[in-house]
C-alpha cells in the first residue's frame, strides 16, 4: 500500500513495510520488505519504531514517510514531537473506490531540512481515529477541518464542532459522494 | 500595561474557562462574553472572536472561522490544473504571486518540468515585490489598529508603485495570474526592470523614514514592547511559521531551510529576533522588506536571457498517480500545496496548507489574561488574512 | 411691479438659490456618503486603495468609513458572501438607518464571482439575493477608479444628474 490509487486494494490488514513510493513501478509489484532499495534514499528517522522510508524529495516534496496503523498515529506524533518536529497539517483523502479514507499527517522541522509524512487508512463507513491534539495542540483545528470536510471522527478531541462550515452543518463536502 | 504586572491580571491568568452557571474566576468575579466581528475594522477580514472578558482582561478568546469559506479545495477537484490558477491568487490575495508559485511548483514537480532560468529569476523578483507590498499593507493596517492613521496612507502610496510595475507585466493589480505551469506567460520588458530599480532607490530611504517616525516612536514602543509573548516551543506545537516563529528566535524560513526556485543563488539574511513579543514580530517584517530589496537587486543584476516558458509542456496536463508537495515562504509564513493525483486531468485532491490557520490557532493560548487592546495588538502582529484560514 | 420683482431676483441671484428641499437633501447626501467598512475579501484591499492617497475618495466626501452600521449611509459589499455570513450581512443591512444604499463591488457580490461551480455549497450567488442593490461594480477585483465610478453613479441616482465629467476614451485608431 502506498500513495497511489491501486485498483486492487489488499483485502486484509496493511503491511507496515510498504514499498517505497519513489521506486520504479517494477519494484513496487513485489511486496517483499527485505528487498533493498536500488537508490539509496536517506532515512534520518530510521531509528524510530515506525516504518519510515526515504522518499525522493525532488519529486515528492518530502523526505520520509511512514504508513502506519490507525492506532499508531499518536505514538508516531509523540516520537516526531520528541525529535523536534512541528505539525504542518492534517488532511484526509477520500478513496471512494476502495472504501477507505486516508488521513495524512504532514510534519516539518523548524531547524532541519526534513519533512516527514505519516499516513494511515481507516474504513470509510466508520471513520474513527484517535486525536493527536494531546501531543500537538495545533492539531485541534486541523482535525476539526478534516472532520468538516470528510466526516472523520477524531476520538478524544476536545471540541469536534464545525470549523469552516456553518455551526449546524451536517454535510461533509469533500467526500466523493457529496451532492448538494 | 503589561499583563502579569497587576494582581488582578494574576488572578485572571490563573482562571480557567468557566462552565455555564458556575461562579467563574478565582476572584469570584463574573465574566461576560462579547463578540468581536465578524464585521470589525481590526479583524482584517471576516473573523469572529468570542471573547470571554473579566472587565478589560481577556479570560478566553475563541476564534470562530468559516465566514469567508470559498471552497478552494473543492474547486480543485472540479478544475483542471491550469483552470485552478486564478484560485491560487485569491487564497491570500496580498501575496498572490507566492501562492501561485507554490501551486505551479507542485505541478511542475509532478511533471518533472524544467522551468527556464529566466522565468525562475523573474518569479523570484515578482515574489519579493509581492512580499514587500504585502508587508506594506500589513504595516499600514497594523498601525491603524493601534490608532495611527497616517502610516496607512504612506504604505499604500509606496505600494501603488509596486502595483504599477506588476500591472505593467501582467495586467492585474491584486490577484495576479502571472505564472503558468512551465514558466511565465509574458516576459518582462525594460520598463519593468528600470522601474524596479527606481523603486528600490525610492523605497530604501522610505524604510529609514518609517523607522524614525514609527519604530522609534515612544507611544508605539509602549504599545508593543513585551506584549503578547509567544515562545518558540509554542510556535512548534502549533506549527506557526513566518515572522511569528522568526520573532521567537527560530530562524525558520522555507527559502533557506527547504530551498526552492533559485533562492540559493542569492545572498540575504533571515531576520530573527529572540524577544518573542509583538515588537519582535514587527521588526522581523520591517527587516524582511529590506532583505527583499537586496534579493531583487541581485536578481536584476543576474537576470539571464532566454525564454520564459518551458519548451515541452504537455497540452493536457496529467500528473502521474501519487502525491506531490511544494512549499514556499509566503509573506505570512509557510504555504504548502499538496496535490494528490490519480492520473487524470483534474486533481484528485488539492490540499492547501496555509500559514494563517496555524498562526491563529495559538491565539487562544497566547491571549489569556491580556488586556483587550493588547490582545488586538497581538492579533495584528500575527498578520492575518482571513480568507487564508477559511480558504 | 413685475419688473421690480424680476430686478430683485436677478440682483439676488449670485447670493441666493431656490430649490426644492428634496433636491437639497439629495445633494447633501450625495456629497457625503459615509460607507460602512464591510470589506470581506480581496475587493476590500481595492476599497482601501480607493480611500488611500492616490485615488482619494475624500474628494467625493466618501472617505469617512464608519465601522458601525448605525452611522453609515452606504454599504459597499466588497467580497464574497458566504452562507455562514449571510445572516450577519442581513443584520448589518437592517441596522443601517434609512435612507441607505448598497453598492455591490466585485463579481462575488454581483453573482458569486469565480466561486460558482456545479455542486457549490457555501457561496451566496450575489448579494442582491439578500437585499436590494443600487449599483453593481463588476471586476475581480475592480480597480479603485471603478469603485469611484460606482460611487459617482450612486450620486447620479440620488441627485438625478451626473455631476462629474465622464472620462473620454480615445477612439481606436
Amino acid at each position: 500500500m502506498g500513495t497511489e490509487n491501486q485498483p486492487n486494494p489488499p483485502a486484509t490488514g496493511q503491511t507496515p513495510n510498504a514499498p517505497v513510493a519513489g521506486l520504479p513501478a517494477s519494484q513496487k509489484a513485489e511486496a517483499a520488505p527485505a528487498v533493498p532499495a536500488p537508490v539509496a534514499l536517506p532515512n534520518p528517522l530510521a531509528h524510530l519504531p515506525h516504518p519510515f522510508q526515504g522518499v525522493d524529495y525532488l519529486l515528492k516534496g518530502y523526505h520520509v514517510e511512514a504508513t502506519v496503523e490507525p492506532d499508531q498515529v499518536v505514538a508516531a506524533a509523540g516520537h516526531l514531537s520528541e525529535e523536534g518536529f512541528a505539525l504542518d497539517t492534517i488532511t484526509g483523502v477520500d478513496w471512494l473506490a476502495q472504501g477507505q479514507m486516508e488521513v495524512v499527517y504532514d510534519y516539518f522541522h523548524p531547524t532541519r531540512n526534513l519533512r516527514a509524512v505519516v499516513r494511515t487508512r481507516i474504513p470509510r463507513d466508520n471513520p474513527l481515529i484517535t486525536t493527536i491534539s494531546t501531543v500537538f495542540p495545533g492539531a485541534n483545528w486541523h482535525e476539526r477541518e478534516t472532520h468538516d470536510f470528510f466526516g472523520i471522527q477524531f476520538q478524544g478531541h476536545p471540541n469536534l464542532t464545525p470549523f469552516l462550515l456553518p455551526e449546524d452543518a451536517t454535510y461533509h463536502p469533500l467526500r466523493k459522494d457529496f451532492t448538494t | 500595561m503589561i499583563a502579569g504586572e497587576s494582581k488582578l491580571a494574576a488572578e485572571v491568568l490563573g482562571a480557567r474557562a468557566p462552565q455555564v452557571g458556575e461562579v467563574p474566576s478565582a476572584s469570584g468575579r463574573e465574566t461576560f462574553v462579547i463578540n468581536l466581528g465578524p464585521q470589525h475594522p481590526a479583524t482584517h477580514g471576516v473573523l469572529r472572536v468570542k471573547l470571554e472578558m473579566d472587565g478589560e482582561y481577556v479570560v478566553r478568546a475563541e476564534p470562530v472561522c468559516g465566514y469567508i469559506h470559498r471552497m478552494h479545495e473543492k474547486m480543485g477537484e472540479n478544475r483542471t490544473y491550469a483552470q485552478f490558477l486564478p484560485n491560487t491568487s485569491r487564497i491570500d490575495y496580498l501575496s498572490a504571486m507566492t501562492y501561485t508559485h507554490a501551486f505551479v511548483g507542485a505541478v511542475e514537480r509532478g511533471l518533472k518540468l524544467q522551468v527556464p532560468p529566466r522565468a525562475e529569476y523573474i518569479r523570484v523578483i515578482t515574489s519579493e515585490l509581492n512580499r514587500i507590498s504585502s508587508h506594506l499593507v500589513w504595516w499600514g493596517a497594523f498601525l491603524l489598529d493601534l490608532g495611527g492613521f497616517t502610516p496607512l496612507l504612506y504604505a499604500f502610496d509606496d505600494r501603488e508603485l509596486i502595483l504599477d510595475l506588476l500591472e505593467g507585466i501582467c495586467g492585474a493589480r491584486l490577484t495576479y495570474c502571472y505564472y503558468r505551469i512551465g514558466g511565465l506567460y509574458n516576459d518582462v520588458d525594460d520598463t519593468f526592470i528600470e522601474g524596479t530599480r527606481a523603486f528600490i532607490a525610492h523605497f530604501r530611504p522610505r524604510l529609514k523614514m518609517y523607522r524614525q517616525l514609527v519604530t522609534e516612536n515612544v507611544i508605539f514602543r509602549k504599545r508593543l514592547l513585551g506584549i503578547g509573548p509567544i515562545s518558540a516551543e509554542m510556535c512548534r506545537r502549533y506549527g506557526a511559521t513566518g515572522p511569528v516563529i522568526r520573532g521567537s528566535g527560530v530562524a525558520y524560513d522555507v527559502r533557506r531551510l527547504e530551498p526552492y526556485s533559485v533562492y540559493p543563488q542569492f545572498d540575504f539574511e533571515i531576520p530573527t529576533f529572540s524577544e518573542s513579543d509583538s515588537m519582535a514580530r514587527y521588526l522581523v517584517r520591517m527587516e524582511e522588506m529590506a532583505q527583499s530589496l537586496r534579493i531583487i537587486e541581485q536578481a536584476l543584476d543576474k537576470l539571464p536571457a532566454g525564454p520564459v516558458m518551458a519548451e515541452k509542456v504537455p497540452r493536457v496536463l496529467k500528473l502521474p498517480a501519487g502525491d506531490y508537495c511544494y512549499a514556499v515562504e509566503a509573506a505570512r509564513g509557510r504555504f504548502m500545496v499538496r496535490l494528490v493525483s490519480d492520473n487524470k486531468e483534474i486533481p484528485y485532491r488539492v490540499k492547501l496548507r496555509t500559514p494563517c490557520l496555524s498562526n491563529l490557532s495559538l491565539y487562544e493560548e497566547a491571549s489569556r489574561g491580556m488586556l483587550l487592546p493588547d490582545a488586538l495588538a497581538l492579533m495584528g502582529s500575527l498578520d492575518l488574512v482571513i480568507p487564508d484560514i477559511d480558504r | 411691479m413685475e419688473t421690480k420683482n424680476d430686478q430683485l431676483l436677478s440682483d439676488c441671484a449670485p447670493y441666493v438659490r431656490f430649490a426644492k428641499l428634496d433636491e437639497l437633501l439629495s445633494l447633501s447626501r450625495a456629497n457625503s456618503l459615509w460607507p460602512l467598512t464591510f470589506g470581506l475579501a480581496c475587493c476590500a484591499i481595492e476599497m482601501m486603495a480607493a480611500g488611500a492617497a492616490r485615488f482619494d475618495l475624500a474628494r467625493f466626501g466618501a472617505e469617512v468609513f464608519r465601522p458601525s452600521p448605525r452611522q453609515a449611509d452606504v454599504m459597499i459589499v466588497a467580497g464574497t458572501i458566504n452562507k455562514k455570513m449571510a445572516e450577519a450581512v442581513k443584520t448589518l443591512y437592517d441596522q443601517m438607518p434609512e435612507p441607505k444604499w448598497v453598492i455591490a463591488m466585485g463579481n462575488c457580490a454581483i453573482s458569486g464571482g469565480p466561486f460558482v461551480f456545479p455542486g457549490q455549497y457555501a457561496v451566496i450567488e450575489g448579494v442582491d439575493k439578500l437585499f436590494p442593490v443600487d449599483v453593481f461594480i463588476p471586476g475581480c477585483p475592480p480597480r479603485p477608479e471603478a469603485l469611484i465610478e460606482g460611487i459617482l453613479k450612486l450620486e447620479e441616482k440620488l441627485t438625478g444628474k451626473r455631476r462629474w465629467p465622464v472620462a473620454k476614451t480615445e477612439p481606436a485608431k
